[in-house]
């Protein structure tokens, strides 16, 4: 309206140096008592002009958007829509994943109003998450996708919908990983494969090629597995070493139980029975090879040193040539005295445990630091952190009640805080898979 | 090894988490608390009667923070030198306490967290003081508000006079002036007792920096505050009803006991369309707007905290509230009080206007209180985005969002491109959208 841009020109030059424009409003008479202050004039008719403006306003035309495919996948229930909303508000944000992959493996979608946090939340990922961005696209179904074509920021959601081979062949690091995992998924023996013809030429993407073997290891994978314990890069050699441990009759865990029964031993004595290390004195070519590191070693103690052979040693050894060796479960062995070695055995078996993901030990290790076994030594917390994180919580959830976490170690109620999180997470994505 | 399982809490009653949460100033500061409640930042917490939790916890500096929070004001106190309040520190103490991770009968508590160091602490923080409502003074005797009415007149002419010389002066220097140029005059009606005129001023101070068109928008509320101290100067000629909106707006108010005796209750199964919180000199502020299910009328509940406590969360978005309204008098009565609830109800979707529905009834509204600038609607549109973020209705209408509602991608994300059911507050620069009900007809607060 002309006339109410006049208007406000006036108003910025100001009434001292420039004339108040008239105003005409529609079926209004002028005003008969208009105020002979031109400034209180001009900010009379502005009324007036503001008000019809605002009581006239007519409505405006906008393009529509493309209409979003349906999804076939239901949405998951209230609680764990809930619960999404607290993980992406802060609350335990490491578990977010956890929960991405639980829903993605229920066929089950994120609710559509948290997708905009849950993408954003995966545009900044870190690059020690790369399974972010695939799964939030996952959970977020056709409906990320209509939103990806809204918001560039959200991009990576549509590049996740390369499928097959251009996944493989054009796709980024979580592409590709996403490919290679659904392949080893329906065809392990193709994955492996394609994983042996690529490995050669692939780079820092060897850890990623070990960690999609993971999941459904078996004796046919033995040999790439062992030809990677001679690969020139630490890590590489490090998880192929964990991957053996797992997987049964390999030669790799004959060599390593010898090892390991070779440092520890259960003695019985006139005070009873109790667990006897002696640790390796030197890690020799062979120990080496089966990823065995003996540490920063300069300026140590002999004693440090000695721990951290122990420590390597026993989280490589299967965890059944201890229940084997010693006739006893899990727990029984647990509860052992150890003597000093007492940090470096839970350390280890609970590296072990995790490695060779064993959820009886897991379990174990956790109830035992729990009931206050845990070693007051930080690396004991830090181990207590992990192990929590990857076990069933069926398993570990203890019943406890909520006034009791106070008289417990931080790290502990942490830990309990942690598990009942898990649990009460897995739980609500399996009570109904029906709600719409 | 044996734990002492079970302990009887003999604090207080223990807070849930999204008590502990309604307390945070913004969505950074909850994500902040998360990551600090847990065992590891804290070197110590503890707990006693009368309702005070402590605990140090660590931090960038070299000595550990000393929080403390006294469940009955709440009242906090914290050594971090953050602004926000509470602070991330008192909040994450309180959700570990809402954990069950803070001792209960933890002993004496230290000197540093001993409850009268809370509330000394708490005024010297700037006023943690409720304004219990800020309706004060409305009932006062004859004589003092004869005083009163005298010093808001003198006031508005000041004001007037004011405002004449901004427009006289030219409005272009408003870009260069500081908040004081606002904060001065809204000093000035303070003291004449027209504080809603004050509050109204010192908004002001953003509108120059507010983008393109804020010359436009500086003129209009120049130009309605003139309007409105001319109309207060001649309020003996003004109809009752529009007086009272005038009185209202100037910062006159009625005291809760006198707008219930005054007015009739209204009953219906009054829908709860959607809130919006507002923070203003460490008040917070909920409006809460309601539409009758058989009478359609709208109405806007108002309930205030101080910053750092809760806001009444008794009407709760999506739900139906079966309860009898008093309406404030005035020209448009939207403000109400719920004098008593009879029932909490299950609340369906409600249905949605047209957009020419929408700006007919706000164009009415506006007939009786020209300074009416929000105004209830509900829509059944679909969200787009161009040439500006807006809703369009099945007659292709479109109304723009309100640029300060932010990007409001979960409103798409409900929809979909397809329509939904939204409701928010029409103002002049746009729609701000506060609940969409999704395809399960499920309120989703935005």
């Amino acid at each position: 309206m002309s006339t109410w841009q006049d208007l406000v020109t006036a108003s910025l030059i100001g009434t001292e140096r420039t004339a108040v424009p008239p105003v005409t409003v529609c079926g209004v008479s002028i005003l008969a008592d208009a105020p002979a202050d031109p400034a209180a004039l001009l900010l009379d008719r502005a009324a007036l002009l503001t008000v019809a403006r605002r009581g006239g306003r007519l409505a405006e035309h906008a393009e529509p958007l493309p209409v979003a495919e349906p999804d076939p996948e239901p949405t998951v229930n209230r609680a764990a829509g809930h619960r999404l909303a607290r993980l992406l508000s802060g609350e335990h944000p490491d578990l977010l994943t956890e929960w991405l992959s639980a829903a993605a493996d229920r066929g089950l979608r994120a609710p559509a109003p948290l997708l905009p946090a849950l993408l954003d939340r995966a545009r900044r990922v870190s690059p020690t998450d790369p399974e972010l961005r695939r799964l939030a696209a996952e959970a977020g179904g056709s409906r990320a996708r209509w939103l990806a074509g809204l918001n560039s920021d959200w991009k990576f959601v549509t590049a996740f919908t390369l499928t097959g081979d251009d996944a493989w062949r054009l796709g980024d690091a979580g592409q590709r990983r996403g490919y290679l995992a659904a392949l080893r998924a329906r065809d392990p023996d193709a994955a492996r494969e394609l994983i042996a013809a690529s490995w050669d030429a692939a780079g820092p993407e060897r850890v990623m090629f070990l960690s999609v073997l993971a999941d459904g290891l078996s004796p046919a994978d033995e040999p790439l597995l062992e030809a990677a314990l001679d690969d020139r890069a630490a890590e590489v050699r490090s998880r192929a070493a964990h991957l053996l441990a797992r997987l049964p009759g390999s030669a790799f865990r004959q060599r390593m139980a010898g090892r390991g029964l070779g440092c520890l031993r259960l003695a019985r004595g006139i005070s009873g029975t109790r667990l006897v290390a002696s640790p390796p004195t030197e890690c020799d070519a062979a120990m080496r090879r089966d990823g065995i590191t003996s540490g920063p070693g300069t300026g140590r103690s002999q004693l440090a040193d000695q721990a951290h052979l122990l420590l390597e040693v026993i989280a490589r050894t299967p965890l059944d040539t201890w229940t084997g060796a010693f006739g006893r479960s899990a727990e029984q062995i647990l509860t052992v005295p150890a003597g000093g070695w007492a940090p470096v055995l839970f350390t280890g078996w609970s590296r072990a445990a995790m490695a060779q993901r064993d959820q009886e030990w897991m379990a174990a290790l956790i109830s035992w630091a729990i009931a206050g076994g845990m070693p007051g030594h930080p690396s004991g917390a830090e181990t207590l952190y992990k192990l929590v994180r990857r076990v069933d919580p069926a398993l570990g959830a203890p019943g406890t009640t909520a006034s009791d976490l106070a008289v417990l170690l931080p790290a502990v109620r942490d830990a309990i805080t942690v598990l009942r999180f898990r649990y009460d997470m897995l739980k609500e994505l399996d009570d109904d898979n029906s709600a719409g | 090894m044996s734990v002492q399982w079970v302990r009887v809490s003999t604090v207080a009653e223990r807070w849930d988490r999204v008590r502990v949460l309604a307390l945070a100033p913004d969505a950074p500061s909850q994500r902040a608390a998360h990551s600090l409640a847990s065992g590891r930042s804290w070197l110590l917490t503890g707990a006693a009667e009368p309702g005070v939790l402590w605990g140090e916890c660590r931090g960038s500096a070299a000595t550990p923070y000393r929080t403390v929070v006294d469940l009955a004001g709440p009242a906090y106190r914290c050594s971090c030198p953050s602004r926000k309040f509470p602070c991330k520190h008192a909040l994450a103490l309180l959700l570990l306490w809402a954990d069950g991770s803070v001792e209960d009968d933890a002993g004496e508590p230290p000197d540093w967290a001993a409850p009268r160091g809370v509330r000394g602490a708490r005024g010297a923080r700037g006023g943690g003081q409720p304004p219990r409502d800020r309706e004060v003074s409305g009932g006062s005797p004859p004589r003092a508000s004869t005083v009163r009415e005298a010093r808001v007149a003198t006031g508005l002419a000041e004001l007037d006079r004011w405002l004449c010389d901004q427009v006289r002066q030219g409005l272009a220097a408003s870009q260069q002036a500081g908040y004081g140029h606002w904060d001065d005059i809204a000093a000035r009606m303070i003291d004449a007792q027209a504080p809603g005129l004050a509050e109204r001023l010192r908004a002001l101070a953003s509108v120059p920096h507010s983008g393109a068109g804020w010359d436009g928008r500086l003129l209009e509320e120049y130009a309605l505050l003139r309007l409105l101290a001319v109309a207060y100067l001649r309020r003996v000629e003004l109809p009752p009803p529009l007086r009272e909106t005038v009185r209202s707006r100037i910062g006159f108010s009625l005291r809760q006991a006198d707008v219930l005796a005054g007015g009739e209750p209204v009953r219906d199964h009054w829908r709860v369309l959607g809130r919006r919180d507002l923070e203003q000199d460490r008040i917070r502020a909920r409006r809460t707007w309601l539409q009758g299910r058989k009478t359609g009328r709208l109405a806007l509940v108002l309930s205030f905290a101080p910053v750092g406590q809760v806001l009444d969360d008794t009407l709760g978005v999506g739900t139906d509230a079966d309860a009898d309204l008093v309406f404030y008098p005035g020209a448009v009565p939207l403000r109400a009080i719920v004098q008593a609830r009879h029932d909490a109800l299950d609340g369906g979707p409600p249905s949605g206007d047209t957009i020419a529905g929408l700006l007919a009834s706000f164009a009415a509204a506006l007939a009786g209180d020209p300074w009416l600038d929000s105004w209830p609607a509900v829509l059944d549109v679909t969200p787009a985005r161009s040439p500006v973020p807006a809703v369009s209705d099945a007659a292709g209408h479109a109304l723009p969002l309100h640029p300060g509602a932010g990007d409001c991608w979960p409103l798409f994300a409900i929809s979909g491109g397809r329509p939904v059911t939204v409701a928010g507050e029409w103002t002049p620069r746009g729609l701000w959208p506060l609940t969409a009900w999704d395809e399960g007809g499920r309120a989703v607060p935005l």
